[in-house]
């Protein structure tokens, strides 16, 4: 079916469960789709912008109240709306990183983080992950004082995951930020898997920014992401232009410059702003998303063969796991060889894995019902059986 | 004139946003259970309500 003439008419989350583990929590709510029928045109949240011209000044749809709710939400003095979590990596890298400087990453950091740095023309030095995959205070306490050996100045700016995206194991936020911030060191909470699913508050973090993405973890269309920051660093980061035409004596009033003026409209914006009432609701429940989890890891356990990568008990939804012990072993002599998996997957209505992957992939069980939890959980187990695996 | 067959498109289209919230949380099976059929019937209603005051308001 198509809905325009080349273009297909998306019904993967109508069709099928899906475990994508980068688009489950993104998925829109309700009153998000509706939003976007009512809001989708271009320019269209613009209708009421009037003086001083920002973003989020806007009252209808309510923008300006939306701001000063979400940083209340994530703990911290000043928020705002920018297309994608890179976005914001780039305006805080923008705001203190020049030519030359050092900024230290954790190794288990998305590349947007690395690239953020890149178009500074800063380097990036990473903080090592331990054996068992986790990014500690120690080893930041490590790295700092090898820049400043190297560099003979302290990073300008610290990334930490409070949950990556390799693993989806958490890490210590709070110790690494007492580390870093010993050294004066500001540090930028990644919230990408976090801000929209479980409860943070970057004031009892203690980080400086908090960044989350819409997409990823707040039910909100694409682009679109947060940006949060303290009150000392709001001022920095969030600082408006002071530009004059040198011919014109043009000035912009009070236009950010680290997001070139005004960032989401239209779609993006209207969704978050949808979704918010039910994102912050639903953070509240993250034990029962942890419990449908549950239900899918330990059936993937049960397979003999199979090893849960990820950090155990399981603290996030996003997990990693090798099968290269069990459905691996099935893919070498099936016909269907690595596609013989999903093949099967799709028969029973559940997507989001990539194709052909039978040795170590990730999945996230994030927003399904417990019905469809207890579904996923005994179709892998039944491909497990078919297919003469054993299942403990 | 035109607002009302306006709100009635937009109505039924959030109204049919709805079924597809269903579809979504009963997907792929679509078995419903007693609670998701009377919001399924509550919805279609809706839809039909709305297609007939744009059939009053455009042909």
């Amino acid at each position: 079916m198509r809905c325009a003439a080349n273009i297909d008419a998306r019904m993967v989350e109508e069709t099928a469960i899906n475990l994508d583990p980068i688009q489950v929590a993104g998925r829109l709510t309700p009153e998000a789709m509706k939003a976007v029928i009512a809001w989708g045109d271009g320019y269209s949240v613009c209708d009421n912008c009037r003086k001083p011209f920002r973003l989020d000044y806007i009252q209808n749809p309510p923008l300006k109240e939306f701001h000063v709710e979400l940083a209340e939400w994530l703990g911290m003095a000043q928020a705002r709306t920018v297309p994608g979590a890179r976005r914001a990596f780039q305006q805080v890298a923008g705001t203190y990183v020049e030519k030359g400087d050092p900024v230290l990453i954790g190794a288990l950091a998305h590349y947007t983080s690395y690239l953020s740095v890149e178009i500074c023309r800063g380097i990036v030095r990473e903080i090592p992950k331990t054996a068992d995959n986790h990014i500690t205070p120690d080893d930041t306490a490590n790295r700092i004082e090898d820049v400043i050996r190297e560099f003979g100045t302290v990073p300008k700016l610290l990334y930490i995951d409070h949950v990556d995206y390799q693993f989806g194991n958490m890490h210590d936020v709070r110790g690494v930020t007492k580390v870093a911030h010993q050294y004066d060191v500001p540090v930028l909470y990644n919230g990408v898997y976090t801000v929209g699913v479980m409860q943070v508050n970057g004031k009892d973090l203690g980080v400086d920014f908090v960044v989350g993405s819409g997409h990823k973890s707040m039910a909100a269309p694409a682009p679109s992401g947060v940006l949060a920051a303290t009150e000392e660093r709001a001022e920095e980061v969030f600082r408006t232009t002071q530009m004059t035409g040198d011919l014109t004596g043009r000035k912009f009033g009070i236009k950010e410059v680290g997001i070139i003026g005004c960032s989401l409209m239209g779609a993006p914006i209207v969704g978050m702003l949808a979704s918010f009432p039910k994102v912050k609701a639903r953070v509240e429940q993250f034990d029962s998303e942890m419990a449908n989890s549950k239900i899918i890891v330990d059936a993937l356990k049960s397979i003999e063969g199979t090893k849960i990568l990820s950090e155990y008990p399981r603290k996030h939804t996003l997990t990693r796991v090798d099968t290269s012990g069990s459905f691996d072993v099935v893919a070498q002599t099936h016909k269907k060889r690595g596609f013989f998996l999903s093949s099967a997957l799709g028969k029973k209505g559940i997507t989001g894995i990539i194709p052909g992957a039978t040795k170590v992939w990730k999945f996230n069980t994030y927003g399904m019902t417990k019905k469809q939890a207890e579904y996923v959980a005994k179709t892998y187990l039944d491909i497990a059986e078919e297919n003469g695996l054993r299942v403990a | 004139m035109s607002q009302r067959a306006a709100e009635a498109l937009f109505t039924a289209l959030f109204s049919l946003t709805d079924i597809r919230a269903l579809l979504r949380e009963t997907a792929p099976s679509h078995e419903f259970d007693d609670a998701q059929k009377t919001a399924a019937e509550k919805y279609l209603a809706t839809v039909k309500k709305q297609i007939a005051i744009l059939e009053e308001e455009l042909l």
